[in-house]
């Protein structure tokens, strides 16, 4: 086993455990009797003692320990869980992650670092009650202790005995006796240590492999004995291991000699060497022992029975603490964890087999054999299927990164002393993973924003009639293709006249400049910007915003503001689902082919010469008594007229080399008969079809709640495509998302609607505007 | 031309592939340059930088971007932008001819190497060149920005401009030429 791997995996390990004892404890908070949710942060903390001592970290068993001993006391309900604990613990947990930094950086602990631990640990020990014989004892070992050593007859020694025999296998499963030894090394002291070496066979028939030695250990330590016995959790199962308290019954000892499979004298006398007993003792024992054998009423028998009466919660905290290891391990084994790279390369070449397929698709039209359009619509149903089933591999739910809030919300509200809490919904909802992973920052800063600048203080919330605690709200759902998050509170919201005020003595905007509600929300992304007069902790640099959605456009997704003064403010953050294969819907324009993503197409129509005509020179539409505007793709791109082909016959697909055209089009005509075609030139209602006139379709696209039209020469239908990145040389083109290869083996672009549409509108303004000033100028 | 074509590539695959230790290190021991031609002029790039040479066609014009910007090809499943270089270099754009081709080169980018097309009229062939005939670029008089040359190679007794591709294809440069290119178009 190559240790540099466990260590990886323990680092993983340890940074799960502390999320989830993180998540528990703001749990606690609001459920303090919740006893699953108390377990859980004791298993955690329990955990990556146990793992750290498997690698030597000792300064991390020590600090955990004692945040350990706490967490028993809560669990064993002697300790009430209160806001105050909370914040301790975590600390505790926050410390713990600096461990985990510093071991990832393989930087031992500086000297801050161990300040805080000593802090910590002095914070914690409050909890503990005063010291009983060494700091670490807790209140449930105490009686334990005295319970088993009341009743006299106790041997002088005051010193734990350990009694290890392991099970051959213990090399096999990865352990090492060396390692428990020191382990044990960690909380207190050897006192002397036996190794019996009986058991060891000759050369010839001895397996380096297995573990034939026994031990006995005299140990010296204020720690109780389920500690002693957690030392010896990973190897319980196949091992004997007796550990009797100091002051222990002569009996007690007998019992273990009887046990034991090496002579009785032998181990006396280790047990005499050892320290354990003095020989008086051992004389005694053996004597009693001696007489016990004779005598009916045994009283090793009592022995027994006193030893049951400590046992049963010793062997149900076993129990128990097995169970919860198999729960953990039932919840793991659904799962299993892949290489993020590895995934990536996958869905890469799901993404090359979507476009192989929807070549051979294209083949098959061509050939129009119904056999071989029926396989082909076989298999692209079945990579259709391939495909999603990928892409939700690489989703995640959201509701962890939403979860981290509840601590950035608990922890800013008290710095700020206002009274906030988080509301989540929409947890459940799917996110692509490496989305996920970017969107953290930018939410931090909005909700770090909206707490600082949106809710009121107190008094001044109550003053405006409301309750005097504010809310935060996290939100997540999926809208037309893409996934929505609203940060939302219920706090003062945007004050217009502040911002203009602001951003005209930033000189982002100009005295007479006219600006829509939503514009002016949005100068507050506009680099520089900040209504804050005073630099609070938390934000008000004017740095950020403008950073939080550079961020959010990097990952093709924007941001809008949505605020009623005094009411409150709604940040809407709109992202693609994925960012690597969507749905398309081929549209052509003279030659060119573009890609618009499906989601986003609600209708297709016909723009006929009447309703160009109609629409006097504007770029408008009449679509069912509403009024929508369109872009002209071919104007706007300044795409040329195809070359002579497309004058040839109106209806070539320009996108196939002509030699193909011709092919298409020669097996659709093949479709109609003579026959069929004589019948429909009679016929003056069908005869148009016969003469495939040039036509203009507008196709219909939703984008965050408005409507526009792209108008295009051809629709070529739906069709999935992996986006290929646009790539250093074309990043920052308004209205290019990306670029898709068709089956033809061409590149088409993706069109970005959004963009499309605020280049238009951007160029029609800074038009308008140049009109106005030429109006004023004159 | 085809013929010259199997050459370069030829050539291109007998060259030792390694990483390019640096710049001086290149310059001493980089003797190889393939020549080819824009209108009437000849100039040559170091073959290190060369990937492949491919015939010219399929190419997807991207809209909003300046003229320069010839369009975009898929290179086997990649998405490569493609230069006009006499564009580039101010002079007048050509008709296509049958010996039109495109030449991939491997540029330095930001994230790390960027593959680009570059369209030229006709590729000749490959040529050693030793350093010695190498001369320093010429202040002014090339009829081309001086820190695109390289150097001026002696090659069948004549001076060719010998380009840093790294400069002429500068990423950076490209993209924010594209970018402003898309912003022209939206004022209008």
């Amino acid at each position: 086993m190559n240790l540099d791997d466990a260590l990886h995996t323990f680092i993983i390990e340890a940074r799960e455990l502390l999320e989830h004892m993180e998540e528990a404890l703001l749990r606690v908070e609001q459920s303090p009797e919740d006893a699953d949710t108390i377990n859980a942060i004791f298993r955690a903390a329990h955990t990556i003692k146990g793992s750290a001592g498997l690698f030597g970290l000792c300064h991390v068993v020590e600090f955990t320990h004692v945040a350990e001993s706490v967490l028993d006391l809560v669990r064993a309900g002697k300790l009430r869980i209160d806001s105050e604990l909370v914040v301790i613990f975590l600390a505790v947990c926050d410390h713990l992650g600096v461990f985990v930094t510093q071991i990832v950086e393989g930087r031992t602990p500086d000297a801050e670092t161990n300040r805080v631990s000593v802090e910590l640990v002095s914070k914690l020990s409050r909890y503990l009650g005063p010291p009983q014989r060494g700091a670490a004892v807790t209140a449930v070992a105490a009686p334990e202790a005295e319970l088993e050593t009341e009743a006299g007859d106790g041997v002088d020694t005051d010193h734990w005995h350990i009694s290890l025999r392991f099970g051959p296998d213990l090399l096999r499963n990865g352990m090492d006796p060396l390692s428990l030894i020191r382990y044990l090394g960690t909380f207190g002291k050897i006192v002397n240590i036996v190794t019996l070496v009986d058991t060891v066979p000759s050369l010839s028939a001895l397996d380096p492999e297995s573990s034939y030695l026994g031990y006995e250990i005299g140990f010296s330590s204020d720690a109780d004995k389920a500690t002693i016995e957690s030392a010896f959790e990973f190897v319980r199962d196949d091992a004997r291991i007796r550990i009797l308290p100091p002051h222990s019954k002569v009996a007690e000892y007998l019992r273990l000699i009887d046990d034991l499979p090496q002579s009785e004298l032998r181990l006396g006398e280790i047990l005499v060497r050892c320290g354990t007993l003095t020989q008086a003792e051992l004389d005694l024992a053996l004597a009693r022992q001696a007489a016990s054998r004779d005598d009916a009423s045994n009283p090793i028998g009592e022995v027994l029975v006193e030893q049951k009466l400590v046992q049963p919660r010793v062997v149900e905290a076993a129990l128990d603490k097995q169970k919860q290891v198999k729960d953990n391990k039932a919840a793991e084994s659904g799962q299993i964890r892949v290489n993020a790279e590895k995934l990536d390369q996958h869905i890469n070449l799901i993404g090359e087999l979507t476009i192989a397929s929807a070549g051979a698709s294209l083949i098959a039209q061509r050939t129009a054999d119904p056999e071989l359009l029926e396989a082909a619509a076989r298999l692209s149903r079945l990579v259709e299927e391939v495909r999603d089933s990928a892409l939700t591999l690489r989703m995640v739910e959201i509701g962890a990164t939403f979860n981290r809030f509840q601590r950035v919300v608990r922890d800013v509200s008290a710095d700020l002393g206002k009274d906030i809490r988080l509301v989540i919904s929409g947890a459940d909802t799917d996110l692509d993973k490496t989305v996920v992973e970017k969107i953290g920052d930018p939410l931090t800063h909005l909700v770090r924003n909206s707490m600082d600048h949106g809710i009121e203080a107190a008094e001044l919330r109550l003053a405006r009639g409301k309750p005097a605690h504010g809310t935060l709200r996290l939100n997540a759902y999926h809208d037309s293709g893409s996934i929505v998050i609203e940060v939302a509170d219920d706090g003062g919201g945007l004050s217009r006249e502040r911002i203009l005020q602001k951003a005209l003595a930033c000189g982002l905007i100009k005295d007479d400049q006219q600006l829509a509600d939503a514009d002016i929300c949005n100068l507050i992304f506009e680099p520089g910007f900040s209504t804050c007069e005073q630099v609070s902790n938390l934000s008000g640099r004017g740095v950020g915003m403008d950073v939080v959605r550079r961020n959010i456009e990097a990952l093709r997704g924007t941001v809008e503001i949505d605020s009623t003064e005094n009411v409150g403010t709604t940040m809407r953050i709109r992202l693609p689902l994925t960012l690597a294969i969507i749905d398309g819907f081929l549209v052509g324009v003279n030659g060119s082919s573009f890609v618009v993503p499906l989601d986003m197409v609600v209708e297709c129509v016909e723009l006929t010469p009447q309703e160009t005509a109609d629409s006097q020179g504007r770029d408008h539409l009449d679509l069912r008594g509403e009024v929508l505007p369109f872009i002209r793709l071919k104007q706007l791109f300044d795409i040329a007229e195809a070359p002579a082909a497309a004058d040839v016959d109106d209806d070539a697909d320009d996108e196939f080399d002509s030699a193909t055209a011709r092919k298409y089009n020669g097996s659709g005509h093949s479709l109609l008969t003579a026959e069929g075609a004589a019948a429909l030139a009679r016929d003056p209602e069908l005869e148009f079809l016969l003469h495939p006139v040039k036509r203009e379709n507008v196709v219909v696209v939703q984008y965050a709640g408005r409507r526009s039209g792209l108008v295009v020469d051809k629709l070529m239908g739906e069709f999935q495509t992996v986006i290929r990145p646009l790539g250093e040389v074309f990043n920052g083109i308004d209205g290019i998302s990306g670029f898709t290869i068709l089956g033809s083996g061409k590149v088409a672009l993706i069109l970005d609607v959004q963009g499309l549409v605020r280049r238009v509108a951007g160029g029609e303004s800074r038009r308008n505007a140049r009109a106005s000033n030429y109006a004023i100028a004159e | 031309m085809l013929a010259t074509q199997i050459e370069a590539t030829g050539a291109q695959a007998a060259m030792p592939r390694k990483a390019v230790p640096g710049a001086v290190a290149e310059a001493e021991e980089q003797q190889q340059y393939l020549t080819f031609m824009l209108g009437d002029e000849m100039f040559a790039i170091g073959i290190l930088s060369i990937r492949e040479i491919i015939e010219y066609g399929d190419l997807t014009e991207v809209p909003m971007t300046p003229p320069f910007i010839r369009g975009v090809i898929n290179l086997r499943g990649a998405v490569v932008p493609v230069v006009d270089l006499a564009l580039r270099f101010g002079r007048e754009a050509r008709a296509n001819s049958k010996r039109t081709c495109i030449v991939i080169v491997e540029v330095n980018a930001a994230k790390g190497r960027q593959e680009m097309g570059v369209v030229v009229d006709a590729v000749n062939e490959v040529l050693e060149v030793s350093p010695g005939d190498i001369e320093a670029p010429p202040e002014f008089g090339a009829h081309i920005r001086s820190d695109f040359i390289q150097g001026m190679g002696k090659i069948g007794g004549k001076f060719v401009v010998m380009l840093d591709v790294n400069r002429v294809l500068q990423v950076d440069e490209v993209a924010v030429a594209a970018r402003r290119g898309s912003a022209e178009t939206a004022v209008v």
